[in-house]
Parts: structure tokens; C-alpha cells; sequence
């Protein structure tokens, strides 16, 4: 463990305002649940008061690291370094369930193996009883009879779109992460974001060495995993000269622009300056170069929280849907889903009970379909949707934005 | 951490306390892990001691059976609301139980035609006032903690908070109080007829029992609300504007005051717009109607002016009033900017005696290597006097001979040590100063008749 999450806990002054803004606080009430209660936790095992108990790992994984506490912390305490610390401990002194250190240490930088993993996952599928609206149940928890999760994609993204599509006079030249869930589930996002982009003179590259992120090896404690697709990323950007890098992933936006700060230190920076959302991009570049037909469809939008909490993203997708939908805000736009890696998994009724705020929000706005800028997010608030057999489709603003220009009547490629 | 050192014989109480709480309330309300421990042995004073073992009460019905065991077994017991209490009244000082009451947080009813509500003492502060806020209702006392605090932290600590001078503190809002004994019997105050136990209760720090049921008085909700800020080259004419607004038979719904300490803290922010001539700034929210505010408003302007007031601003849209509160509210943290310990006293004085104390804490400063900021609710009295200091040797000795001296200051003054933060065990050795012997007696026997073992919250309020 590095020594800065040390002195980072004292910063707390045990105030408790993170109270008001935990979304996992929200269902339990319980301190344990709360950034101050890990801080302590965490200052606990500082001064050696405690050890890695399987109690311990539960309170820390309990964490959604949404990172809404730290917008509002009055004493400015950079909680990420903290429960970044707490994981890499858990990891480190507990070990990682051998299922996923395996994925995280020898299919992840492997981008075959992953490839094959998910082939094999995806013929398996087709013989699963049981699909609804495209969603199928989840692997692990099929079981428990309970989770819908989408189909996997025949091709992957980065294979569909391995040829980049030359434009005359590009105005940029971007390339774009993918992230796994796009490359693997929603190849339609990458799609999408391709069009859009095309559409706008912005010629787009899917460089083909890219990784996953490495949120899920981190979020497990497995830094060295993370350190070593941060590293296989950085070299396959890099050697694209790219004027910038866009996602369609809030969680990996946050992840290859912010973490990789951390895991590749400074020498990042630039490239990190280059980094955007999708909506980011589109309204900061091209807001004037598009014309669009706004759909004859209530589009409402979800904020995820690594776009919003972590980097203040509200407007620019909404910006986007109000130029291609009918746009209607929904009350609680950035309560937190539920949705998001080990957290779904180990707390899974919690995350029904995010979920179910979350849809109830979604169904008073009387919106026909919810956006929002993560395919995780999507995953899970399909899945709430599809347990529910209602009518609201969910969907990428990007896609919307898509449907809008065709709509609009904008050439491919002007 | 404070280790709470225990006999074999107490190990035993408690070991056999747990066990008949597991059966009576149910496992998965108490927790006993060291690591659920340490998220329930400290508060917003940064103090740490561990509980023994942590309840989570559902309803009345469990609490009734914890306070029953705890009694039985004379296990020390602390209520609990968020944890973000000032003066440590939810610290397990002698280990014992957490009593956490986050769970009992149901908005029972509101009875628009009657102005009441009734709710579990978990209930958020902010979120009972958004509740009567559907219904053109107003729940006033307003701490700064309200969006995460507790209604039932609230009254046990009589909260009070920026709208104070107009509305009140909380204990002018409880009209009736269900009450669980450390017997385990439930009573009910809140009649006309009799002795005001409401009022006793209120402001009791979980000394006395835990509440259940809070029922408090609303009023109609203002139509509008416009702020005001005003600057000043010295204190004092910022406090002779105050008093003149007050003269002028208005009453702002806030009335705050910053001096120069705290407004170098401030500098940078947004929302604020200060020169190096700027001493002191009145931050003021006027409510009501249209036409009152429009009546009222002008006065205030013009008292400002009358006492040298510059830069006097009038909030226009509700992003300058924003910014403007948004500043106030930034206080506490970016008071660090100054030092990196602070130790917050919530004096309180008779709003004439306000100039005199500030130039009694001025002469006790002095020299010394050590930094005061002073702001808080001029128009009822009640300053926040901070006193700021490092981590160099001797500073927080120096820090705590400080606070004494103000201490003695403001009882000489007739004011009163804690204007809302309640006592705990922080300011515990500072209440004979203001209360006297016979007084103090008396709080003693209504202790020890409401709670003869001394289990609840023992080591707050009274020293000896």
C-alpha cells in the first residue's frame, strides 16, 4: 500500500456530511455502508487496531465508488485514494477468488483468449431457455432466476469496425475506446458513434491493440492487473496520432482519463487532456455542425455516476437529446442505478432497490425511452425493465442522436 | 483508540447482555464485529471510543427491550442519530451500547389542517422539512447539519441554526414526545395539564431516555425569500447595523455575521466580493410577501448605510443568493485554510453584550500565536468562536486555556456557554461555571430519578 491514503484519513473530520449523498447509505442507514464509516475502517487498520477480516471485505465492497462524496466533502478528503487503498488491501491480504484473478491476470491482456471466453459463452447462450426482449439471464445468478442481461454480440465491435472509414478533409481525426460491454454486448454503440461522428467530418480510428480499461481488476484490488492493460492502452493510443480518444463508457471515460493518472503518473497527462465522453466531444467540437430532426419520442436521461459525480457531466448529453428527441428531465436523474461490477453482484439486493428508484423515476417522467452515456448503466436498467415487461426502451444518447441525423437527412461524411 | 479498559466481571455483563439482545431483538439488528464497532464509536468531534455492542432498533418495541436489558445488566447506552453531533453525544465514553435510531426513520403523518407532524427521531432534518414543503408547510429550525442530521439528534441537543433570531430553535417546534424509559416503559408528554416533561426532555442529551415519536409544530411556508449582504470596514459598525435593523422592528429570517478572520478564510470563494478593506459582512435573508419584503428591505438597506456599510447588495436572481449561502456555508471547512485544528465554541450572549464579549475575546488573544474567527447568528446572540491553532507544541494547551477564559467571559456577561451544540462531554466541565450549585442539584436528581443506574449517556452533561 502506498502511504498517501494514510494521511488522507486524517483529513476526515468525521463530519458526516457524506451521509447525504451515499446512494448505498440510502437503502441501509448503516455506517459501515458510508464513506466514513470505511475512512475509519481504514484508519482502524493504519493503526494497526485491526486485520482483513471477511466482515471487513463485505463493509468494503459495499462501496458503489460512484465518488458522490467527494463532490461534497467540506474537508476536501480524496476518498478514491482511500477505498483504492482498502481494495488493494483486501486483494493483497486476502487474495482474489481465483475465477477472476484468472480473468483479470491472463484473459484481459489477452485479447484473444477474451474473444474466444466470450465465443464460447455466446454459442453456449443460444441453447438458454428463457430470453426476453433480447436480454437473457446472467450467467452466474441465472439461477436465482432473477437477472436479465443482453445477448452477447455475434462480432465484436472491434472486429465489425477493424477498418477505419477514410473521410476527405476530416476536421479530426479521433479514435475511440471501446470498453468490453461495448465491444462484447452493444456493438450497435460503437456503430452509432462511428456514424455520428463520420457524419460530422470526424474520421474515426478503433485502434485494435485496446484492452479493457481495467476498472474490474481495480474495483477487485488486482492493481497490477490494471497497471498492466493501463500500460498495453497507453502504447496502442499512442502510437495512433490521434487529436483525441472518445468513449461511450462513463466508467471507462473516467477510468483511461483519471486513473490511468494514478497507475501511469504524469507522463499520461497529455493524453489524458485529449480524453472525452462521447456528448463531451460532440458539444465542445461539432455542436454547430449538425443538423438534426428531433424524433417524435419522450427521451429522458439517466446521469451515471461517473460522468456526473466524477467529472460534472450533466448538460452536454442533455444538450444532445434536446436537439434530437422530445426531451423530458425525470426527478432523481443522478440517483445511482445499482448497476456496476462487484457491488451488483455481492450486494444484489441493493442494487434491486437502487434499481427499483431508479425505474420508478424513469416511469413518472412518462418518457418512452431513458439515454444515458454507459452501457452498464443501460445493462442494468434494461434488466430492471425486462423483470418488469414494460414498454420503456433503454438506449445510448449517441444512438438517439444517430436515429435524429438520419431523420434529419445529414450525408454520411457530408 | 481509546481502549475502554473492563473487569472480568463487566466483560461478563456484557457478554450475557449481547446474548439476551440476539434473542429478544433479533440477530440482524445487533452487531458486535470489531469492524461495525469502529463505524459507531465516534461523532463529529472526532473522538473515538468503542462500543461493545451495536443495536438497530425497528420500533418502539425494540427499543423498549434494549433500554429493559441494558438496565438489567447496567450496561452504559448511547443513542444515536447521524453521528454528526459537535460536543460528542453519541461517543460510547464507557463503552456499553450504540443505540443507532437511522433505521426508525418513517414520517408517521402530517396534518396540514392541524400545522403537526409526527415522526421516527431517524427521520433527516432536511427531508421532514421537504416533506411540509408539499403541503405550503415550514419546519424552521434549520442547522447546518439539517440535510444529514437527525429530527431525534435534533431535540436531544436542542439544535438551533441560522433562522433562530425569527423562528426560534427546536425546542420551540416540539409539541409532544413519545419517550422510552431506561425501564422499558413508554410515556407520552406533550398535555397542557402538568409539568412540561416535553420540555425536559427537549435538549436532555439522552441522559433522561430515547425517543420514539417526535411531534412538532409547523407553520405556513413564506412566499418568498431575498438576501442581502453587506460590507463593513469594522466590526463593530457591522453590530451597530444589526441592532439597527432590529431597532427598525425587523426581524430577518437570518441575521449572520462574519468578522475579518474569517473572511480572509473566505477570500477566493465565489459569491463573495471582498476587498482588502472589507472587516466585517452581514449576510441577511429577509421572508415573507411580496409587499413585506419589498416594505422591509429598503429599512434594512438604509440601517446598513447609517452604520458605514458598503457594497450593500441585494441578491437578484437565485444563483447570486446561492452563492451567497454557498460562501456562508463554506466557513467551517475553509476555516482550516488558516490552521489545521480548530476548536468550535457556540457562545451565546444577550445581543447587547455581543461588542463587549468580541473585545473581551480580542484582550484574551492578545499576541498570542494563535488565531480566532469569530461568525455566527448575531441577531439572537449566539456566536461561533473559533479558535484555530497548529500542531507546534504548547498551541492546543494555549487553545484550551483560551476557550477557558472565554468561557469565564461570557458567563460573566450572562450568556450562556453552548448556544446549540448541547454540552456532551466537550463542554461538561464548563457547566458549573453557568449553572449553580442548587441548580445543578437538581438536574442531578431529576437524573438519577428518571435514570437511578446511570446507564444512559453516563460521562455528558455533568462531571461529577
Amino acid at each position: 500500500m502506498s502511504t498517501d491514503w494514510k494521511e488522507e484519513v486524517s483529513k476526515c473530520s468525521k463530519c458526516g456530511k457524506c451521509q447525504t449523498v451515499c446512494p448505498v447509505f440510502l437503502e441501509t442507514g448503516d455506517e459501515s455502508s458510508v464513506s466514513r464509516g470505511k475512512i475509519s475502517l481504514a484508519e482502524a487498520l493504519r493503526d494497526k487496531e485491526i486485520v482483513y477480516t471477511d466482515k471487513l471485505r463485505d463493509h468494503v465492497y459495499s462501496c458503489k465508488k460512484c465518488m458522490r462524496c467527494r463532490t461534497v466533502c467540506p474537508s476536501d478528503v480524496d476518498y478514491e485514494v482511500i477505498i483504492s487503498a482498502l481494495l488493494r488491501g483486501v486483494a493483497d491480504e486476502m487474495g482474489i477468488p481465483l475465477l477472476p484473478k484468472i480473468i483479470f491476470r491472463y484473459i484481459l491482456p489477452r485479447r484473444i483468449l477474451f474473444d474466444l471466453m466470450l465465443k464460447v459463452g455466446s454459442k453456449i447462450q443460444r441453447f438458454m431457455p428463457g430470453k426476453r426482449r433480447g436480454q437473457m439471464r446472467h450467467l452466474p445468478l441465472m439461477f436465482m432466476g432473477k437477472r436479465w442481461i443482453p445477448t452477447l454480440a455475434k462480432k465484436t465491435a472491434l472486429k465489425r469496425l477493424r477498418t477505419t472509414r477514410k473521410l476527405k478533409n476530416p476536421k479530426m481525426r479521433v479514435g475511440l475506446f471501446t470498453g468490453c460491454l461495448i465491444n462484447y454486448i452493444y456493438v450497435d454503440i460503437a456503430e452509432a458513434v462511428v456514424d455520428v461522428l463520420n457524419r460530422m467530418n470526424i474520421e474515426v480510428v478503433i485502434p485494435q491493440g485496446q484492452l479493457c480499461c481495467g476498472t474490474p481488476s481495480s474495483t477487485m484490488g488486482d492493481h497490477k492487473s490494471s497497471k498492466k492493460l493501463a500500460d498495453v492502452n497507453k502504447q496502442v493510443f499512442e502510437s495512433h496520432n490521434l487529436d483525441a480518444i472518445v468513449s461511450a463508457c462513463a466508467t471507462c471515460t473516467k477510468s483511461i482519463k483519471l486513473d490511468y493518472l494514478r497507475t501511469l503518473g504524469p507522463s499520461w497527462q497529455k493524453m489524458s487532456d485529449k480524453i472525452y465522453d462521447i456528448s463531451e466531444f460532440i458539444e465542445k467540437y461539432c455542436s454547430d455542425d449538425y443538423k438534426t430532426k428531433p424524433l417524435d419520442e419522450k427521451v429522458t436521461y439517466h446521469d451515471p455516476c461517473h460522468l456526473m459525480w466524477v467529472r460534472g457531466i450533466t448538460d452536454q448529453p442533455r444538450n444532445v437529446l434536446k436537439k434530437s428527441s422530445d426531451f423530458v428531465d425525470m426527478d432523481m436523474a443522478g440517483s445511482c442505478c445499482g448497476g456496476g461490477g462487484i457491488f451488483t453482484i455481492i450486494h444484489y439486493d441493493l442494487t434491486l432497490k437502487m434499481l427499483e428508484r431508479k425505474v420508478n423515476s424513469i416511469e413518472r417522467s412518462g418518457a418512452d425511452t431513458v439515454a444515458t452515456n454507459c452501457p452498464g448503466c443501460i445493462m442494468q436498467i434494461a434488466d430492471g425493465f425486462a423483470g418488469k415487461d414494460s414498454k420503456i426502451k433503454t438506449t445510448h444518447s449517441i444512438q438517439i442522436l444517430q436515429k435524429a441525423m438520419i431523420n434529419g437527412g445529414v450525408d454520411k461524411g457530408k | 483508540m481509546k481502549l475502554f479498559t473492563k473487569n472480568k466481571k463487566e466483560v461478563n455483563k456484557h457478554q450475557k447482555a449481547l446474548n439476551e439482545l440476539i434473542r429478544v431483538v433479533g440477530k440482524e439488528r445487533v452487531l458486535s464485529s470489531v469492524e461495525d464497532r469502529i463505524c459507531y464509536s465516534y461523532d463529529g468531534t472526532k473522538q473515538k471510543v468503542l462500543p461493545d455492542i451495536v443495536v438497530r432498533p425497528g420500533d418502539t418495541t425494540d427499543v423498549s427491550n434494549t433500554l429493559k436489558i441494558a438496565n438489567q445488566y447496567e450496561v452504559p447506552i448511547y443513542a444515536r442519530g447521524a453521528g454528526s453531533g459537535l460536543t460528542g453525544g453519541a461517543v460510547p465514553l464507557k463503552g456499553g451500547i450504540v443505540f443507532d435510531l437511522k433505521n426508525m426513520n418513517r414520517i408517521i403523518e402530517i396534518c396540514p389542517e392541524d400545522f403537526v407532524a409526527t415522526v421516527e427521531p431517524g427521520v433527516v432534518t432536511k427531508q421532514l422539512q421537504d416533506e411540509v414543503a408539499k403541503f405550503d408547510l415550514f419546519y424552521p429550525p434549520d442547522p447546518s447539519s439539517a440535510a444529514f442530521s437527525t429530527i431525534g439528534g435534533n431535540v436531544a441537543e436542542c439544535a438551533g441554526g441560522i433562522t433562530g433570531l425569527k423562528y426560534g430553535v427546536t425546542r420551540d417546534y416540539i409539541l409532544a414526545l413519545e419517550i422510552v424509559l431506561p425501564d422499558g416503559s413508554v410515556i407520552n408528554t406533550g398535555g397542557k395539564t402538568g409539568y412540561d416533561l416535553t420540555r425536559l426532555f427537549t435538549g436532555s442529551e439522552g441522559t433522561l431516555g430515547i425517543f420514539t415519536k417526535i411531534t412538532v409544530k409547523l407553520i405556513p411556508k413564506p412566499e418568498k425569500i431575498r438576501t442581502l449582504a453587506a460590507h463593513f470596514r469594522n466590526k463593530d459598525d457591522a453590530i451597530d447595523a444589526a441592532d439597527r435593523i432590529i431597532d427598525n422592528n425587523i426581524l430577518p429570517r437570518t441575521l449572520e455575521f462574519l468578522d475579518q478572520m474569517t473572511i480572509n478564510a473566505l477570500r477566493g470563494h465565489t459569491g463573495t466580493d471582498m476587498g482588502e478593506d472589507v472587516k466585517a459582512l452581514l449576510l441577511i435573508d429577509l421572508d415573507g410577501t411580496e409587499e413585506s419584503i419589498n416594505y422591509e428591505m429598503p429599512v434594512v438597506e438604509n440601517a446598513c448605510k447609517e452604520c458605514n456599510g458598503f457594497r450593500i447588495k441585494v441578491a437578484e436572481t437565485a444563483q447570486e443568493r446561492e452563492a451567497i449561502w454557498a460562501a456562508r456555508r463554506s466557513i467551517s471547512p475553509a476555516l482550516y485554510n488558516i490552521a489545521s485544528h480548530k476548536i468550535n465554541e457556540d457562545i451565546c450572549v444577550p445581543r447587547s453584550k455581543i461588542k463587549e464579549i468580541l473585545q473581551r475575546v480580542d484582550r484574551i488573544k492578545e499576541d498570542q500565536p494563535i488565531y480566532i474567527a469569530n461568525f455566527g447568528h448575531i441577531g439572537d446572540g449566539n456566536i461561533h468562536v473559533n479558535i484555530m491553532y497548529n500542531d507546534d507544541p504548547g498551541q492546543e494547551e494555549l487553545a484550551e486555556i483560551i476557550v477557558n477564559k472565554v468561557m469565564k467571559e461570557v458567563v460573566a456577561l450572562g450568556g450562556s456557554i453552548s448556544g446549540e451544540h448541547g454540552i456532551g462531554n466537550k463542554k461538561s466541565q464548563f457547566m458549573e461555571l453557568e449553572i449553580p450549585p442548587h441548580e445543578y442539584d437538581i438536574m442531578k436528581r431529576f437524573k438519577s430519578y428518571f435514570d437511578p443506574k446511570g446507564i444512559m449517556n453516563p460521562g455528558k452533561m455533568f462531571i461529577r
